[in-house]
């Protein structure tokens, strides 16, 4: 591991801690990763209040941790980064999935677009490699931050 | 929270020696925290579309409910 990877890990690790301490939870943080994508994972139970409604309380950690990492190193290429907690990202995962291919089944059966409902930049890039495969249909983004939504329509 | 606050904007920023958060407590609980850094540090605690100003306070206001406060988050520039 490069001084660079080890400064972002141990930034993310640290930020986890703390936010973990300040919510009152009793939670053990695991980083690992590469120069590419680090990932944060919190492991402990009653992770309700580090997920939040929607995921907004984790997917603001992971915003969080995603720039205290830029700030620990500007070396390039900069990582992705993905905070986890009760395998959250996997519930997550499958529920978009699910979304993207109602979505898709539908615009085909109807021949019109369907906008899902608004994501983080990553959730819209899981939604859309899913669909990729798929040829009757195609995805793009529409709006703008934080309402910026996939739009899947019928393959023209 | 304040030392939450303060630890999470110095983790951000390039100056984190001028990082300040002044704690207030409104007359129905609220608590308010008003956050100053330095002037070249704004952009980078806002963030693209205020993106990151918006998870400050989710965050924050997460670590509020634990002690069932309210709690504002105030970017003093």
């Amino acid at each position: 591991m490069t001084g660079a990877d080890q400064a972002r890990q141990d930034a993310i690790r640290e930020l986890l801690e703390r936010v973990v301490e300040a919510l009152g939870l009793q939670g053990t943080v695991e980083v690992s990763g590469d120069a590419e994508t680090i990932t944060g994972t919190v492991h402990g139970e009653q992770m309700g209040l580090f997920i939040g409604r929607h995921g907004q309380t984790i997917d603001a950690v992971q915003h969080l941790a995603h720039r205290a990492a830029l700030a620990a190193s500007d070396e390039e290429p900069a990582p992705r980064v993905v905070v986890d907690a009760e395998g959250y990202r996997a519930r997550r995962s499958e529920a978009l999935h699910r979304q993207a291919d109602d979505a898709a089944d539908e615009a085909v059966r109807f021949g019109r677009p369907v906008a899902l409902d608004a994501m983080t930049a990553s959730e819209r890039r899981l939604v859309h490699e899913h669909l990729r495969d798929r040829d009757d249909v195609e995805t793009y983004s529409e709006g703008d931050e934080p309402d910026r939504h996939l739009v899947v329509a019928p393959a023209a | 929270m304040k030392d939450l606050l303060e630890y999470l904007v110095r983790a951000l920023v390039d100056e984190p020696d001028r990082v300040t958060v002044e704690q207030f407590e409104e007359d129905d609980g609220t608590i308010v925290l008003e956050l100053a850094v330095a002037d070249d540090d704004y952009g980078k605690i806002i963030g693209r579309g205020g993106r990151t100003a918006n998870a400050l306070r989710t965050v924050v206001k997460a670590a509020a409910v634990k002690e069932n406060r309210r709690v504002l988050v105030d970017i003093v520039d």
